[in-house]
């Protein structure tokens, strides 16, 4: 096995460039479309007070459960001391960050008084989990970054495994958070169960995989450098583990809904009468999202890196799929107030409330996935994040 | 069983306390439960004599006061228009001056809910507004604390540190409360309320405060009443002992504020 | 190793250093020149004055103008904690709580020449001629009322007038709640 060297991406040039100029025009563009929202309000959306979380909620929490599971490569690296992944564990740990920027930045700016963002920094309500989610994300940052110190300076190398361990942790900790906004709200059904924090956990798993494996062979494409089989091959399998696992939870998820009388309805709904609802879970969540990749990674074709990119590019997809299904499918099912009983009113009570996504809510969500791009590849020509080089014998700890 | 109610002008009532204040400041007698004699059978009155409690003993220097707890006894059985009560709130409060907002983007504080049972066909009207929960979602919820309880069980918005995140809407099982989802202008002296942040029924906190009912309450003439749960001498206390009451949802545990009758 | 920050943009940034370094004085020369301009301004004439309610002769607000001008925002911000999270709406003394952005209203409200009451967007709004001057930006009526609330749109059952604070606003000023309530005017107009 030959020496790892890291090197930044050379920065001054036109590929560079154009990369930087693209990233940062759909940045750009997300923020335009947050400022049209703030100034006009939100009315200007297809978000109402039946669908309350609408398009950038269901980018946002994509990008920050994604971000905690970027940062699974560096964790198997450190924590479970697998050295084939040392490689890739700064860059899974910049792409962690940069994930959750860009989540953030959409949560951010979807608030009705962004403005008042230092308020919600100051004033704080222990009681809620938004507030611990708060603590968490900004507490993620800080410990990835140490993590990435003690990886990047030779003096501190000691200190990468206890690192490692806390962000490890910590990112557990975090997805719970995420999957625990939706799972207390006892009030509406699809959300009432104690399998989303989990399910949640091994969705970071899948989204976050995705993304880093199409970031990877991305830039090194771009930068002409060498990435080996071996690598991708590793990646590769182990995204198709996390796929059928989220099917899996899927499935377990929906089995016992079904079994519990007072959930039934809800998932009926979404299974079978939800229409568009229910073309999501099928086709792109289901058929595109998780049976295709699974085909596409251990079928004949799991060596071919275009198939490979395609099944990231549709796990990712059928992610966003799922989470619009968790989010807003989970909203326009209307609530019970009378258990049993037929409700109509002037404010939507008894029926399935209509929600139809924005261009600029769109825009928004797309503008945090251009921040996450952005910051991510001002960081690897900044500094040593990526391999010089992956070719297999230098990534193939029993190569010769 | 049959109702009577013994039904006074409430604007009446209003004027005359008005004048009233002069001389006895605040002494305030709630106006439609001191008027309003129910009787619920035949010669059964449940109470007739004014509140004996009044706003006197609730200072208002030391403010909201965690002895009292507010509440509302809604009496479905009643043939009342409850538009009417929606029609106040909307008075009170301003509301309705959305310029841009689809329908289901407009704020309404109260509305008024059709409940059918389909193996039955029985069916029936009722308004709903914030339960103002003992236990409330949303001032669980709530990162900022901006959703908030009073020490005399009110829940409302402190608009000034809320941030428009919209959780606690997400977290509220009886939809109480509205986003406001354009700029908005000529509100009420007071009821503030503006583009970006979330809102609800407040139980008309400044008439409370003030020595008056809620809006929605004046305007049910006598179908519902308002009182403080914690006072067993208080009407509403009285009728709940002895006729019980329901609240909505009261599964969930988060033990309502506002009670009904007839559901 | 130690960490590098080597970014080949390929742009001069000796600039944008020097500009940095000399950042915080800017920011503090600008503030002092603010801040100078905000406390003399009606003293020596050049900034904007604060309308004073007609029939009011000898009578003046909750504090001394000097500490008005410094204070307001404390006064404002204090008793819109007690008044909203607590419920505290008088003094100990039962008098009028001194941060009352509505009485300010009534108070200090300006009309027009066709005698309507200005709006928030318009420059000659009590708050507005100030804070321009100061450059400081207010978020208050995005959701307060701007004009005192007469007999337009809304006439709401609580109009303050029938709030019977019969007390003096505190100090030595024998301005009461109530005189200032008939201070403010009817609207004749609708509220616009």
């Amino acid at each position: 096995m030959k020496k790892l060297h890291f090197l930044e991406v050379e920065g001054n040039t036109k590929g560079f460039y154009t990369f930087l100029g693209l990233f940062g025009l759909i940045s750009l563009i997300g923020v335009l479309a947050a400022y049209h929202m703030e100034h006009n309000g939100h009315w200007v959306t297809g978000m109402s007070n039946q669908v309350i979380w609408g398009t950038p909620h269901v980018f946002a929490i994509f990008l920050i459960v994604a971000a905690s599971g970027a940062l699974n490569i560096a964790s198997i690296s450190s924590v479970f001391a697998k050295t084939a992944y040392k490689p890739l564990a700064r860059l899974s740990g910049i792409l962690a960050i940069s994930l959750l920027s860009g989540g953030l930045v959409v949560l951010l700016l979807d608030l009705g008084r962004p403005d008042r963002l230092i308020v919600a920094m100051t004033k704080f309500n222990f009681v809620s989990i938004f507030t611990w989610n708060i603590l968490l994300y900004t507490g993620f940052m800080a410990i990835v970054g140490i993590y990435l110190w003690t990886m990047m300076d030779r003096p501190y190398n000691n200190l990468t495994k206890k690192a490692g361990m806390a962000a490890f942790i910590w990112r557990l900790i975090l997805t719970t958070g995420t999957g625990s906004i939706f799972g207390f709200l006892v009030a509406r059904e699809a959300y009432d169960s104690a399998l989303l924090a989990p399910m949640f956990i091994i969705m970071s798993f899948s989204f976050g995989l995705a993304f880093f494996l199409l970031f990877l062979m991305g830039s090194y494409k771009y930068t002409q450098r060498d990435l080996g089989d071996y690598m991708v091959n590793r990646l590769k399998n182990l995204l198709g583990v996390f796929v059928a696992a989220v099917l899996y939870f899927v499935i377990v998820y929906h089995m016992t809904n079904l079994y519990s009388a007072d959930h039934r309805d809800i998932t009926q709904f979404i299974l079978t009468s939800g229409g568009i609802y229910t073309f999501l879970f099928w086709v792109v969540q289901i058929a595109l999202g998780s049976i295709v990749p699974l085909a596409l990674l251990y079928g004949p074709t799991g060596n071919n890196r275009t198939m490979i990119g395609l099944a990231s590019v549709l796990v990712i997809l059928g992610g966003l799929a799922q989470l619009y299904i968790i989010i807003i499918g989970g909203q326009v099912y209307p609530m019970h107030l009378f258990p049993g009983m037929e409700v109509t009113s002037s404010f939507y009570d008894g029926v399935v409330a209509s929600y139809a996504p924005s261009l600029p809510e769109f825009l928004l969500g797309m503008g945090g996935v251009g921040v996450t791009l952005l910051l991510a590849t001002i960081a690897i020509a900044a500094m040593k994040f990526l391999p010089a080089s992956l070719a297999d014998e230098i990534a193939d700890p029993h190569g010769k | 069983m049959t109702i009577n109610i013994e039904n006074k002008n409430n604007d009446e009532t209003v004027n005359s306390l008005n004048k009233d204040a002069e001389s006895s400041r605040r002494n305030f007698i709630f106006g439609s439960v001191a008027a309003a004699g129910l009787s619920v059978a035949p010669g059964m009155m449940l109470y007739q004599t004014a509140n004996a409690r009044s706003l006197s003993d609730f200072s208002l220097k030391e403010g909201a006061s965690s002895k009292v707890r507010w509440g509302m006894l809604v009496d479905t059985t009643k043939d009342v228009d409850w538009n009417k009560c929606v029609d106040a709130c909307n008075k009170e409060h301003g509301l309705g001056n959305e310029k841009n907002s689809r329908d289901d983007q407009k704020t309404q504080y109260i509305r008024v809910v059709d409940v059918k049972n389909k193996g039955t066909g029985y069916s029936m009207s009722l308004p709903v507004m914030c339960q103002h929960c003992e236990s409330a979602p949303c001032v669980d919820v709530c990162p900022t604390g901006a959703s908030m309880k009073r020490p005399d069980g009110i829940v409302l918005v402190d608009r000034h540190r809320c941030i428009g995140c919209r959780y606690c809407m997400m977290a509220c099982p009886y939809k109480a409360r509205s986003f406001v989802h354009e700029v908005l202008t000529d509100q009420t002296e007071n009821t503030p309320r503006g583009k970006g942040c979330v809102e609800s029924c407040n139980m008309c906190v400044n008439r409370i405060d003030n020595g008056q009912e809620p809006a929605c309450v004046e305007a049910s003439g006598g179908a519902i009443i308002f009182g403080d749960l914690n006072d067993s001498e208080s009407p509403i206390s009285k009728i709940l002992s002895k006729h019980g009451g329901k609240q909505i949802r009261a599964d969930l545990k988060l033990n309502p504020g506002v009670h009904y009758q007839g559901i | 190793m130690w960490l590098h920050l080597n970014f080949n943009f390929g742009f001069n940034s000796s600039f944008v250093r020097k500009s940095l370094q000399k950042l915080p004085l800017t920011v503090a020369g600008l503030a002092l020149i603010a801040s100078l301009n905000t406390v003399n301004a009606s003293q020596d004439g050049l900034g904007p004055k604060i309308t004073l309610p007609e029939n009011s002769e000898g009578k003046s607000c909750v504090l001394p103008s000097e500490q008005m001008r410094r204070e307001h925002p404390d006064l404002l911000k204090h008793d819109r904690i007690q008044t909203l999270r607590e419920g505290v709406r008088a003094k100990a003394d039962d008098k009028a709580l001194d941060g009352s952005l509505k009485q300010c209203v009534n108070c200090h409200a300006v009309k027009d020449e066709s005698n309507k009451f200005v709006r928030i967007d318009n420059d000659q709004h009590f708050c507005v001629s100030c804070h321009k001057y100061a450059a400081v930006s207010i978020d208050c009526f995005q959701c307060h009322r701007d004009i005192p609330e007469g007999s337009g749109a809304f006439h709401a059952l609580t109009n303050h007038k029938d709030v019977n604070y019969s007390n003096v606003v505190p100090g030595n000023y024998s301005l009461t709640v109530k005189d200032m309530a008939n201070i403010a005017p009817e609207v004749n107009s609708d509220d616009n």
